[in-house]
């Protein structure tokens, strides 16, 4: 077997993705390939320096903490039943998240959420005038 | 995971309980106490999901005001930090799928700790921002959830929505262009990383 195949086996060895069986293969070949055995080191290596890196804590922009409590601080209690337009809004985020944007002519985009948006609030326009017609009705006819 | 950094940020103190319940109950300075504390981890994980300083801070925003809403959902199962890094996680992730990212020129950032990180020989800050920043986006999410914080592939198909097979490839190619990247900043091609370049600080 060549080295090709060994290399693409390197990567799923580092991430203990390999049965006992291929490990041992890849370990008989490693014993007598030196270039396959650097690029398991060199391989090794760089995920020691990206797990390195990642237990390092990087400096926040300065006054972040203030930032975040001055938005904090304009959203309700947590847990707090939600208002109307934050329920709606955090549903649209949510349909943001999944749904993604429809790409427009001029490489802008035409975020999902805002089309859905402008349907509830049509929505919302159209079942208040009914409501207040039908209760308007309903009142002015004696029972 | 012994390789997950989860391990580290869980190390952090939790806040007690008695802290959690008042910032639960909307007590703004024990949730500011919350917030100073766990910045650094959540400003960090923006910054390398996302790979520029403004991104970073929209999404690390994201994250505290997700976690003030959800905090009447925290468990005490999980460790509060373990349960905000993976709110950190997702709000990167999620902020990098939603908004236009900002293009910067790559700029090194700060790191909290006064002396030189130990990255392995001949790899300091700047070049492990540089390689990254360099790397095709498609890679560079799935690699650094992977290798700069040890999350199981599973997890990462979950969070950026691919299939686990592609998540797969692209590590490891993020791998590749990495290792490539890092050993370009060292002296020769036979030498590897290690003893690349003599550390400035030797
Ligand atoms: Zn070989």
């Amino acid at each position: 077997m060549d080295c090709s195949y060994f290399r693409e086996r390197i990567n799923l060895y580092v991430d203990g993705e390999l049965g006992y069986l291929e490990v041992a293969e890849l370990q008989q070949h490693l014993s007598f390939c030196p270039d396959c055995a650097a690029e398991l080191a060199q391989v090794g290596e760089v995920r020691g320096a990206l797990a390195a890196w990642g237990r390092l804590e990087l400096a926040p922009p300065p006054a972040f903490a203030e930032r975040v409590m001055a938005v904090a601080e304009l959203e309700p209690l947590p847990g707090s039943p939600r208002p109307f337009g934050r329920a709606v809004s955090d549903t649209l985020e949510y349909l943001d998240e999944k749904l993604g944007s429809i790409p427009l002519p001029g490489g802008r985009h035409l975020p999902v959420k805002n089309v859905i948006g402008w349907g509830l609030a049509t929505a919302a326009v159209v079942i208040g005038f009914e409501r207040r017609h039908g209760r308007r009705s309903r009142e002015l006819t004696p029972l | 995971m012994a390789t997950s950094n989860l391990h580290k940020w869980a190390s952090l103190p939790d806040p007690s309980s008695a802290d959690l319940a008042r910032a639960t109950e909307g007590d703004a300075q024990a949730f500011k106490l919350i917030v100073e504390r766990y910045q650094g981890m959540v400003y960090s994980v923006a910054y390398n999901v996302l790979g520029n300083r403004t991104d970073a801070e929209d999404a690390a925003q994201e994250a505290f005001l997700r976690c003030y809403r959800k905090l009447p959902q925290f468990r005490s199962e999980a460790t509060f930090s373990t349960w905000l890094f993976r709110l950190a996680l997702t709000a990167s992730v999620d902020y990098k799928r939603r908004e236009k990212r900002h293009p910067e020129p790559v700029e090194t950032p700060e790191l909290v700790a006064e002396e030189a990180p130990e990255l392995g020989e001949g790899v300091d800050a700047a070049t492990i921002v540089a390689a990254l920043h360099d790397l095709p986006e498609d890679y560079r999410v799935p690699t650094v959830l992977r290798d700069v914080y040890g999350l199981p592939y599973q997890e990462i198909a979950e969070a950026t929505g691919r299939p686990l097979g592609t998540v797969k490839v692209m590590v490891h190619r993020g791998r590749a262009s990495l290792r490539l990247k890092l050993r370009a900043e060292g002296a020769g091609p036979e030498q590897g990383l290690a003893g690349a370049r003599p550390r400035s600080d030797a």
